[in-house]
């Protein structure tokens, strides 16, 4: 979760212009406050820079250039980029009027977690998530894609906290994101936003484009930017693509994905950008055409060589298709225009770890430690690769500090998972056990832990417990094979072959391409055939 | 996030809580001094200006006093400093001041002293122009092609560019459109004004253009000369690059072709001459200040940009080369030639900090905090560890942690019901529609010997008997302190409760954080829900209880309900319920018997618990101990069946309801498809009533969700009532049967399952799945009857009459002599999965109810573990 968030919030304490040593010395230095307050915004310090600005608004007449620096300073504060932004509710999803086909052809769509072509390791080597990707690297908002097929479905899917959505976008993080709006403040709100003459400001183009960034971001009320950003672009007779892109934001929002293409499209008709392309990029992921958007991104590149937000945007599809190794080679080309982009180096150090490069891996992660990231995921992976590239002196420091490092108690339970795992390879039982009961103690919803709990206590031969623990597992984690394969040998083994039977099914359709299952289902068969 | 750090050459603070910004860092041979050595120039906004040569003996070293040239006091604010040939007759190298209001040139010299340090520096004032607006930046440059000198341009604070041809003041233009000052540069190529507008649009004026345009000093006449064409400026080329920018640098180095760059606060731009994008980069950090310094291969131009996150990078183009950490936020940043040192990088932090550094592969040693980890003892930690094993084993095998030990309480908690009902009702939102609700007092003491953290009582009760509070949460418990609450309980719901028992629960930590929990229960008082009325002699249900004792007179047992004015009412007593049914309560005078007489089977069982807890009560007084209730009659089953019926329709229904529902969701959402596609079509075709059918769909949803509800609630009742019925029927089976507590313990288990009523989980099926399992074990005729044929899965059945030929079946078995048990001989193998007393109490639909005999072949472990999981 190395959050992309590039607002930067600086809270001056200091509420009074800077007076400084000046006043000590005798000496009445005095700046010109709108100066000061231009300078404090150039400075990012936009808490300074906004007080200034309203003692200056108090003064009459109302300056306009006062009041615009105010405005940019308040949206600056709670800016956070929209290309990163993205959050998909149940309602848009099943509402989806954009769907072009109920079965998608193999390799078009992210909807269908498909088949590995590139040769991408299968999920008895990597976990996938709930939607049946591979897990990825780096924790990225869109990472919890794949779409439930009916609403009931949807509803009634396990949701726990980490991966709840939200029944509409609207209802979801957009809604924290404006939150700023509703800090109280003596004087009300800055803007009065239904008090706005919205056509007025729109013909003051050096007004507008602040007020508009205001309205989206700060007040996060996306009906009135797009009613002025509609007006503002009909006075610029539209020839300003930047009024084109913010409508199409603002139609992207509002969930009218068609309408919003047509606006990028135009706007990069006029004039191309970096951020109209992954704007529009955007648009096609959500329409659920990844191919378009591949395509859109290397025309991209044509024109804008070497950029890495748009290079990383293929690596990131390539990867959401499954695609791992050709995300892969993408990521590294990444690296080769920005050596420390941490996305890329995460990713592609999983893919190494998951690849059974655990030397590899570790030299990516330790990388990463050497430019400053210090969390515990990432020790939790170093500890991991230490363990399987056999450097066990190391292994269990790291998870040493990983447990210092942990922030809640999910990752707590990571840690143990891992911790557990490495008692597993190095024998001790017991020491497993309690590993993973310590898991489910900081995550109750952990069901590769119940499934491995069912595992050792299958060894002890408590088959009562190890039932309940798989069958916890299974409905916690439906896409995950293991519980459903353990589950159809333990019912093997105590001779319920129709149950056996059953779960190898589920065991099958979670994960078609897997041996074992396969040769259990033909052994039941053989029995049935029998009988 | 970098590897290295830039390495430190020579770096100092200037002044304290001084404050600097982008203009105010100058880099040039400032003293002419020829040697081709720059000198660092700072001014403040405290109004001091500094020069430095700074010239270590080794990278690192101490501040000398003599890397100081100048240090003076100007009195004014210093927006900016630029060095240039700003003084007409020479070609020397002034240095520019720019004040708020004020213009200086100053020439800097030196006179050299018999050693270094007697070095003597010092400033003079060449000229000044006082200004008539307050200035925000400038920019100088070769205006108009002129050839040897330098001409100065600054811009103003609301939009005026003014012109100084060294000593005297050439002309004052407005920038059109204006709003907040922008970056501002000169091209020398193009002879033209770069800035960024408010309208985020980089704008490019001539200076021919400028200077023939009308005098911006006439204002008044300009403002309306504006409107009208021709006299405007007019602008020379503009670019939309859609944000506001920091800085803007006009370059030309021998390799590369002359471009003009832009550091916007998202995106980098390197503009042409012409104002077309040679290329740009999106940033995913907030720059700071950049600087394009030279070319290094053919045709690329490398740049420094610094950021707010203490970051200098270096780009060749849109390459990241380099990556440098700094030690502050630079808000200027400059590349400087100093003592034979070509290449310096010098940054200035807006707190004064400023420093000379070279990029080196200095390791910016991430200096991770050390884990409190102590001197490890591995003798104690292997006995501490086996301890701890052997404790977890004991917990594990006993699978129950807590010792009991009931003496040693360590938090005691107790309920105190107060006899006689609240002379002023607590009741509120009471649904019963009886004249007055009493309420009745319950006073909930804690004592605690231990501290107690974070004690919370919840107090609970059965519906539909509600509480005025049932949640305290304390301050931490001292050792030896007390807590008191005091709340009432009321009869909420419009239906009699099945029992009148309550039950309060303290849960709290005790300091080594084990969470730990004290309970008690509580009983209600019969007058809280019936009150005292005519006894009447008809009624469809009739008990009749045997006892071995003679009849005691209603007085003494029911004095709470007696008026002993009236003599009558010593062996007949009528009740009547808050919810309007009454119940008559008979003594006989002659034999040992009592009789309830009740429309309502369920009506009768509060009534004669109370009738025979308050015998039992009694004869305890009077140190009788062998009394005994009886019951001969037989068992009403058929009124019971009758309730069943009743609840089992109410959840049928509900399952309709909640089909109904679901289908009537999917039309409506089929609907609102449909009318969100009409709606964003661009040609408006026409709503075909589909808004009439929305509006049609959305309130039969409404109504069918109200008719749900009140199914539910009466659902509810019918529940209570099945419950109150049951507990009758155990009360009259072991009474029938004269069964043990142990007996009595099983069948309640069996009739009255924990768990809640749910649609998926209904009583029904969970009744009726116990109900076989005793048939097939302890009460099993014959060894066939044990073969097991237990569905595995629990759902809802079609009908009742299973159940009812179980239930009559269960009770034929039980008076030809059935004992229930769980150990029996013959139940021994399936008991041994059982756990604990009771035999069937499913806790959810997914717990499986088969019983497996008990394999204790070794199970070779075929399973897989799952994989590792690892999210960076």
């Amino acid at each position: 979760p190395l959050g992309r968030q590039r607002a930067g919030r600086l809270w001056g304490p200091s509420r009074s212009r800077c007076g400084g040593p000046a006043g000590a010395m005798g000496l009445e230095l005095e700046l010109e406050p709108l100066f000061q307050a231009w300078s404090y915004f150039r400075r990012r310090k936009f808490r300074q820079c906004a007080d200034i600005c309203s003692q200056l608004l108090k003064r009459p007449p109302g300056e306009q250039a006062a009041w615009s620096l105010k405005t940019r300073a308040l949206t600056e504060m709670v800016y956070v980029d929209e290309i990163d932004m993205d959050q998909e509710g149940i309602a848009e999803m099943m509402l989806d009027e954009n769907a072009i086909a109920q079965v998608a052809r193999p390799g078009t769509s992210l909807k269908l977690p498909g088949t590995s072509q590139g040769g991408g390791p299968s999920p008895a080597v990597r976990p996938v998530t709930q939607s049946g990707r591979p897990i990825t690297g780096f924790v990225r908002p869109s990472t919890q894609s794949g779409r439930p097929s009916t609403m009931e479905q949807a509803i009634k899917t396990p949701r726990t906290a980490l991966t709840a959505r939200p029944i509409t976008s609207a209802s979801g993080g957009y809604v924290r994101l404006g939150t700023a709006s509703m800090l109280t403040n003596p004087d009300g709100p800055f803007i009065n936003l239904s008090r706005l003459n919205l056509a007025k400001y729109a013909q003051k183009p050096k007004l507008a484009k602040a007020l508009f960034e205001y309205i989206f971001h700060h007040e996060n009320d996306v009906k009135n930017a797009l009613d002025l950003a509609a007006l503002a672009t009909e006075h610029a007779q539209f020839k300003d693509w930047w009024w084109k892109v913010q409508i199409g934001k603002c139609y992207y929002r509002l969930g009218l994905y068609r309408e919003a293409e047509k606006q990028f499209k135009s706007a990069l008709k006029q004039q191309d950008m970096v951020d109209t392309i992954l704007y529009l990029a955007k648009v096609y992921l959500r329409l659920d055409q990844p191919v378009t958007a591949l395509n859109l991104f290397k025309q991209g590149l044509e024109r804008f060589p070497g950029e890495v937000t748009l290079i990383c945007g293929i690596a990131r599809i390539y990867e959401e298709m499954n695609n791992i190794s050709t995300a892969a080679e993408y990521y590294k080309d990444v690296l080769k225009q920005d050596n420390t982009h941490v996305e890329a180096i995460a990713c592609i150090g999983s893919n190494h770890f998951y690849s059974d490069q655990p030397e590899i891996a570790l030299r990516f992660y330790r990388r990463l430690l050497q430019m400053g990231v210090y969390n515990c995921q990432l020790f939790n992976n170093l500890g991991l690769c230490c363990f399987y590239a056999q450097q066990y002196d190391m292994t269990l420091s790291s998870f040493e500090r990983a447990l210092f490092l942990a922030e809640n108690e999910e990752e707590t339970a990571d840690v143990w998972y891992n911790l557990g795992h490495v008692a597993v390879g190095i024998g001790d039982l017991n020491l497993a056990y309690q590993c993973f009961k310590l898991t489910l103690v900081n995550n109750n919803d952990y069901a590769e832990a119940y499934n491995n709990l069912a595992v050792l206590e299958m060894r002890k031969g408590h088959i009562e417990q190890a039932r309940a623990l798989l069958q916890t597992a299974s409905s916690l984690a439906p896409h995950m094979y293991e519980p459903h394969f353990n589950f159809a040998i333990l019912s093997e083994k105590v001779g319920d072959l129709q149950r056996s039977y059953t779960a190898a099914q589920k065991s099958e359709e979670a994960f078609p391409g897997h041996v074992d299952t396969q040769q259990l289902i033909k052994q039941l068969k053989q029995h049935f055939a029998m009988l | 996030m970098s590897l290295f750090k830039a390495r430190d050459w020579w770096s100092t603070i200037l002044g304290e809580k001084e404050e600097f910004d982008q203009g105010c860092l100058c880099v040039a041979d400032v003293d002419n001094s020829g040697s081709g050595q720059d000198k660092i120039i700072v001014g403040s906004y405290m109004g001091y200006l500094r020069i430095f040569n700074p010239h270590p003996v080794k990278p690192g070293d101490e501040v000398q006093p003599e890397d100081l040239l100048l240090e003076v006091q100007l009195r004014e604010p210093i927006l900016q400093v630029e060095v240039g040939k700003f003084v007409s007759g020479t070609e020397g190298l002034h240095l520019a001041v720019l004040h708020c209001r004020k213009l200086c040139v100053y020439s800097v010299s030196g006179t050299l002293g018999n050693v270094e340090h007697g070095n003597q520096y010092q400033i003079k004032l060449m000229y000044e122009h006082n200004l008539q607006r307050t200035a925000c930046n400038m920019t100088y440059g070769p205006f108009g092609g002129v050839k040897g000198r330098d001409l100065i341009c600054i811009q103003s604070m609301d939009g005026m560019l003014m012109l100084f041809e060294q000593e005297s003041y050439a002309f004052g233009r407005f920038l059109p459109g204006f709003l907040l000052p922008g970056p501002l540069t000169y091209s020398s190529r193009t002879d033209s004004f770069i800035t960024v507008s408010s309208c985020q649009q980089v704008e490019s004026y001539k200076y021919q253009v400028l200077a023939f345009a009308t005098d911006a000093d006439e204002r008044q006449e300009t403002e309306q000369q504006k409107l009208s064409s021709g006299k405007r400026v007019a602008v020379d080329w503009v670019l939309n690059i859609g944000e506001q920018a920091l800085d803007i640098c006009v370059v030309s180095f021998n390799q590369a072709v002359s471009s003009v760059f832009v550091l916007g606060e998202r995106n980098f731009f390197c503009l042409k001459d012409n104002g077309q994008i040679r290329f740009m980069k999106k940033l995913d950090y907030s720059p700071s200040c950049f600087i394009p310094y030279c070319s290094v291969k053919e045709g690329t131009i490398n740049t420094l940009v610094g950021n707010h996150s203490k970051m200098l990078n270096v780009y060749q183009d849109v390459t990241l080369k380099w990556a440098t950490q700094l030690p502050h936020i630079p808000v200027s940043v400059k590349v400087a030639n100093l003592q034979d040192l070509k290449g310096v990088i010098v940054t200035l932090s807006d707190n004064g900090h400023l420093q000379c550094s070279y990029l080196g592969t200095d390791p910016s040693l991430f200096q991770a905090p050390k884990v409190d980890s102590r001197e490890i003892n591995y003798e104690e930690f292997d006995a501490e560890m086996k301890k701890l094993q052997k404790i977890i084993k004991e917990a594990t095998k006993t699978q129950d942690i807590l010792p009991k030990s009931e003496k040693h309480r360590d938090l005691i908690v107790t309920a105190e019901v107060s006899p006689s009902l609240d002379a002023e009702s607590q009741a509120i939102d009471s649904e019963v529609k009886a004249e007055a609700v009493p309420s009745v007092t319950v006073k909930i003491t804690i004592q605690s010997r231990v501290t107690a953290q974070k004690p919370n009582l919840a107090v609970c009760v059965q519906a539909p008997l509600a509480v005025t509070c049932d949640q305290f949460v304390f301050d931490d418990l001292e050792p030896d302190s007390s807590e008191t609450v005091v709340l009432s309980v009321f009869l909420k719901g419009n239906c009699s409760p099945s029992e009148l028992e309550g039950n309060c629960m303290v849960s709290y930590n005790i300091p080594t954080g084990i969470p730990k929990v004290a309970q008690c229960n509580f009983r209600l008082p019969l007058r809280l829900i019936c009150f005292p009325a005519q006894p009447s002699k008809a009624a469809n249900h009739k008990l009749t209880i045997d006892t071995n004792k003679p009849p005691i007179s209603f007085l003494t047992i029911f004095p709470d309900f007696v008026d002993p004015s009236e003599d009558d009412q010593a062996n007949v007593l009528g009740f009547q319920f808050l919810t309007g049914s009454k119940t008559t309560l008979l003594a006989s005078k002659t034999s040992q018997r009592y009789r309830i007489q009740s429309d309502q089977l369920e009506d009768l069982w509060l009534i004669t618990k109370e009738l025979t807890l308050r015998l039992e009560e009694h004869f305890k007084k009077q140190n009788c101990k062998d009394f005994a209730c009886t019951f001969s009659g037989s068992i009403p089953l058929q009124e019971y069946f009758e309730l069943i019926d009743r609840h089992f329709e109410l959840r049928l229904n509900a399952e309709k309801f909640q089909e109904l529902l679901s289908e009537r969701a999917v039309q409506f959402r089929a609907i609102e498809r449909r009318l969100l596609t009409r709606f964003k079509d661009k040609t408006p075709a026409p709503l075909q009533h589909l808004d009439t059918l929305l509006e049609g769909t959305f309130r039969e949803v409404i109504a069918l969700a109200d008719a749900a509800e009140e199914n539910q609630a009466n659902m509810f009742q019918a529940f209570t009532k099945l419950k109150s019925a049951t507990h009758l029927m155990i009360m009259l089976i072991s009474l029938w049967q004269k069964l043990s507590t142990d007996q009595v313990a099983i069948l309640e288990a069996t009739f009255l399952p924990l768990a809640e009523d749910t649609p998926e989980l209904g009583w029904e099926e969970t009744v009726d799945a116990a109900i076989s399992y005793l048939l097939r074990t302890c009460l099993s005729k014959s060894s066939k009857e044990q073969a097991l044929t237990l569905s595995s899965q629990l759902c809802m059945p079609k009908d009742t009459s299973r159940l009812k030929k179980n239930i009559t079946l269960f009770c034929d078995r039980l008076a030809k002599g059935g004992r229930l048990s769980l150990s029996t001989d013959s139940a021994a193998q399936q008991a041994t999965v059982m756990p604990g007393g009771c035999a069937t109490i499913p806790e959810s639909d997914l717990e499986e109810r088969t019983v497996i005999p008990g394999s204790t072949a070794t199970f070779p472990s075929h399973g897989q573990i799952a994989k590792q999981k690892s999210k960076p």
